[in-house]
């Protein structure tokens, strides 16, 4: 690695520069609300606009802006485009930025609720160091310098005492993960633990074995959808939610597969309540149909896939017939779905969805739905599966220095395909808690929160028991700050200045976040923690930080001042407004083979299925009742449950169970239940709803927080991951969350 | 130039029921916190049918600009007018917060905002469509549930939606002749 950072600045003139100039009446807004912040709960933005306007001024409140700022949304991962609009130093209103054509201009509930991270008065303010026992609460507010230096000698105590691979490093997706990443690269841990394994780490593998790449679907062109659980009208997902909607008008089918009638159900034209864990009967059975009925793309088979001669045979017992026992949907109904399918193809997708953490055989699941997608051709089409694009960014390089004598991830050999930089969840855990096959004593945590989102809350707990020292970088104080033992203010999105990043798919878009306000309180953007931490480990792992973020910006568009232009005055950059389809045909595939894999031989080698083969799952016995868990539009994971705003549109989640279940258990509407799982046990309202299959009962996902930091919520409703049991997909390590059976007793 | 009159065309069945536009409302018009303080509101409809054959829809409101006005003509005292484009107003310092206008209004579109001392209600964002920009709720819309524009021009979008389509307005019974308009 020959190139180093540069130190200078971009040109005079240039967004960055001018953003750093720009002086905001800040002071003003500090001297007279940051007291209001600290001691009295804030009412709304009007009390500070009011705080502003001097007592007799005659300062009449205004609505009208007097700056915007281009920047960008990190309420959950689609990065949507954001005009901010200024009054006065205060951010008044997130508007969409109708430039942004990923999130096709909208800005949704998150999005607009994305001020009250900076304004809610239970954001985290200051560096705090535990005082009482781990999670009793009890802080002492610290310096910078101070849990700094603490944090630093804590983490050169654990690697003396056992290796460096004995402090983790848990994070989650967002703009300033990589300085968090490249951390730990610099300290000397291979064990960093991120999110897929929680969420999509199945289907990226299922739909990567078969394609070399994970597709996007061309929703919006599409005549033919099917979603399996992909609950797109609730757990938005840019361009595809919107796209799914603006698609109809008469022309676009929708058929939607969940065990509930979800907001997607309502809006779909077709709505089965498919029996939990058996859509890979259902896509096998649309499989033998098509094939058995030779309604495949011959051409496209024989040019750009291997395997298909194995698929064949291996179809033959799954029959409409027999998948209509597996998934309670009628054989007459897939087999004219199927038809309808083959029929609508190439514009016909069946939607591989976002999280894939359901079943242990997810990655089997994703890979017949790519198969499917694949036998009636239409890859890199019009309203097909499409492949990703990227637009490229210049490097910033750095060199991480090498330790002697440090062990290989603490999981290795527990998974088939192990990514070294997410890890997998399950194993990793279980593995601390054994010491096996060598202990882990420390963790630093940034953005993820592992509490809330890792299945087996007990275990998780348990886990942090043991460690010699925890460290949690973020915004709010979850769970896993609250168990923490320092917890380090970060700066919200709209404070800080982020890298530009680029987000892929047919259309790929660039993307950066301007700071709208200086961060408040001691709040600091995450590379300067970063740094600041760097320098307490000597100076070679310090010169892979120094550097600012204006030349790391810089880095990343040398030689392609147009992309910072564009950012400037429209907020996106991006080389073309429509996708460009076909060009990957009778390219090669980036897959073993250079084909689309329909038999994978990669998978026969490592003792995996090579094709899907159904197993059926388990069913709930007498009285009990599985577990589903998902999502509402108001909330990202565990993260925006208590913001002020969304707040108001839910204050608790609920535990639906079908009527008729309801009046056996002699348990009504609105009453308190408890519900007991294998691994635990919690309590919430219920809500009797012919919304859901009666085997199964469901709750929103992120209530029932053991912080007393996110003040709305503490207290209200349940939490999945303290009655979730931790299984898993063997193949991509993604946790399996829909395989738990509960029983719901009265309260 | 003649005279404009500001409509909404609602098309609920793009309608997700994902409280956007309530979200842009409450902050755009710095309404206070409080699930009784809203300017707007996304309706759930009644569960139809019974599992497994079911439907729901979802219909967003607001005040709905009436060109004969139930809460004007309660006021006593002259709070509450109508102002350029057809759009009803309250004039906060002649808000007594009697209230009677609250109870007037068939369509629940009014609250008192406590931090104002005076009853509020949506304005269409007048603010915003000075400055050529369309109403918080109907430009943060991920699905484009709502088209802003002036009925008086028979070019613009609204004009056209409703020659093209059916529609229906809320409690038309009520004689109050609303200007917000729901595509069937």
């Amino acid at each position: 690695m020959s190139k180093f950072l540069r130190p200078e600045i971009i040109g005079k003139g240039s967004i960055v520069s001018r953003l750093l100039k720009r002086k905001l009446s800040r002071r003003r807004f500090l001297g007279v609300s940051s007291c209001a912040l600290g001691t009295v709960a804030l009412g709304s933005q009007l009390n500070v606009l009011k705080a502003l306007a001097e007592p007799g001024s005659g300062v009449k409140l205004s609505l009208v802006p007097d700056r915007s700022v281009f920047t960008c949304c990190e309420m959950c991962v689609n990065k949507c485009g954001v005009i901010a609009r200024m009054r006065e130093g205060v951010i008044h209103k997130l508007d969409p930025n109708p430039s942004f054509l990923r999130s096709r201009g909208m800005l949704c509930a998150r999005g607009n609720a994305g001020l009250q991270t900076v304004y809610d008065p239970d954001r985290l303010k200051y560096p705090l160091i535990r005082t009482g026992a781990r999670g009793e609460g009890k802080w002492r507010r610290a310096s910078w310098d101070e849990a700094l230096d603490l944090v630093a000698g804590k983490m050169t105590a654990v690697a003396d005492q056992y290796s460096r691979a004995g402090m983790m490093f848990v994070s989650t997706e967002g703009f300033q993960e990589e300085f968090f990443l490249r951390f730990a690269e610099c300290f000397g841990s291979p064990n960093t633990l991120r999110h897929p394994t929680l969420c999509l780490a199945s289907n990226l593998q299922g739909f990567g074995a078969t394609y070399g790449t994970n597709p996007f679907p061309d929703v919006r062109n599409a005549d033919y959808l099917i979603m399996s659980g992909a609950n797109r009208a609730e757990a938005l997902f840019t361009p595809d939610s919107i796209d799914m909607i603006a698609g109809d008008g008469g022309r676009r089918k929708l058929v939607y597969l969940d065990p509930r009638f979800t907001r997607t159900a309502a809006k779909a034209d077709e709505w089965y309540p498919i029996r939990p864990g058996t859509d890979l009967a259902f896509v096998l059975a649309m499989l033998h149909v098509i094939v058995g009925e030779k309604r495949y793309d011959r051409e496209f088979i024989d040019t750009m896939t291997v395997g298909f001669d194995e698929l064949v045979p291996h179809l033959e017992t799954y029959s409409p017939e027999w998948a209509a026992g597996e998934c309670d949907i009628p054989a007459e109904d897939i087999r004219r779905i199927a038809r309808e399918f083959a029929a609508a193809a190439p514009r016909a997708i069946y939607y591989q969805g976002r999280r894939s953490s359901f079943f242990d055989n997810d990655t089997q699941l994703r890979r017949a739905m790519a198969i499917l997608n694949v036998v009636v051709g239409n890859w890199d089409v019009k309203g097909g599966m499409l492949p990703g694009k990227k637009i490229h960014l210049g490097e910033n390089y750095y060199l991480a220095p090498w330790y002697d004598g440090v062990p290989e991830r603490l999981e290795t050999g527990d998974v088939t395909y192990l990514s070294l930089k997410d890890g997998a969840w399950k194993p990793f855990r279980d593995r601390v808690l054994a010491a096996d096959p060598y202990p882990v004593k420390g963790m630093m945590v940034y953005k993820q929160n592992p509490l809330q989102s890792v299945p087996n809350r007990s275990k998780t707990l348990a886990m942090m028991e043991q460690m010699d020292f925890i460290c949690t970088i973020d915004i709010t104080m979850s769970d896993t700050a609250w168990y923490s033992d320092v917890v380090l203010p970060e700066a919200t999105y709209l404070e800080r200045l982020d890298p530009i990043h680029v987000l892929s798919g047919p259309v790929p878009e660039a993307v950066m976040r301007n700071p709208c306000i200086e961060p408040l309180f001691e709040t600091k953007p995450n590379q300067w923690i970063m740094q600041q931490l760097a320098r307490r480990f000597g100076d070679e792992v310090a010169e892979s930080f120094n550097f600012t973020m204006e030349a790391f910006i810089a880095n990343q568009v040398e030689g392609h001042p147009e992309i910072l232009e564009a950012l400037r005055t429209r907020g996106v950059y991006r080389e073309n407004d429509e996708p460009v389809y076909g060009a990957s045909h009778g390219k090669r595939m980036k897959t073993r083979s250079g084909k689309i894999e329909i038999y994978s031989a990669k998978y026969a080698k490592e003792g995996q299925d090579p094709l899907p083969v159904y197993r059926a799952p388990q069913t709930p016995s007498r009285g009990r009742y599985r577990l589903l868990l998902g999502r509402t539009a108001y909330f990202t994971h565990g993260t925006t449950q208590n913001n002020p705003y969304l707040h108001e549109l839910m204050a608790e989640n609920s535990l639906w169970l079908h009527p008729d279940e309801a009046r056996r258990l002699g348990l009504r509407d609105g009453s308190r239940v408890r519900v007991r799982s294998s691994v635990g046990e919690e309590s919430l309202p219920l809500r009797v709803t012919e919304k859901i299959r009666p085997d199964c009962v469901y709750m929103d996902h992120g209530f029932g927080v053991l912080s007393k930091g996110l003040s709305r919520i503490h207290g209200r409703g349940a939490s999945d991951a303290a009655l979730i049991e931790d299984r898993m997909e063997p193949i991509s390590g993604n946790v399996a969350m829909h395989q738990t059976f509960v029983e719901i007793l009265p309260a | 130039m003649s005279k404009k009159r500001y409509a909404i065309v609602l098309d609920t069945r793009k309608c997700l029921d994902c409280k956007a536009c309530t979200v842009a409302c409450k902050a755009e018009n710095l309404v206070p916190l409080g699930t009784e303080n809203y300017r707007n509101w996304v309706s759930e409809g009644r569960l139809r049918g019974s599992y497994p054959r079911l439907g729901q829809e979802f219909a967003p409101g607001q005040c709905m600009q009436c060109g004969n006005t139930p809460c004007k003509r309660v006021c006593p005292t002259r709070a509450t007018g109508v102002g350029a484009g057809g759009i009803v107003t309250v004039e906060d310092k002649k808000c007594i917060g009697c209230k009677y206008c609250m109870t007037a209004c068939p369509y629940n579109a009014r609250y008192y905002n406590e931090e104002r001392g005076a009853v509020d209600k949506c304005t269409f964002c007048a603010h915003r469509i000075e400055q050529g920009r369309l109403p918080a709720c109907v430009e943060t819309c991920p699905t484009n549930v709502r088209t802003f524009g002036d009925l008086n021009d028979p070019d613009s979008e609204v004009s056209r939606l409703l020659v093209e389509r059916p529609y229906r307005v809320v409690k038309p019974e009520m004689g109050t002749k609303p200007f917000l308009f729901y595509l069937i």
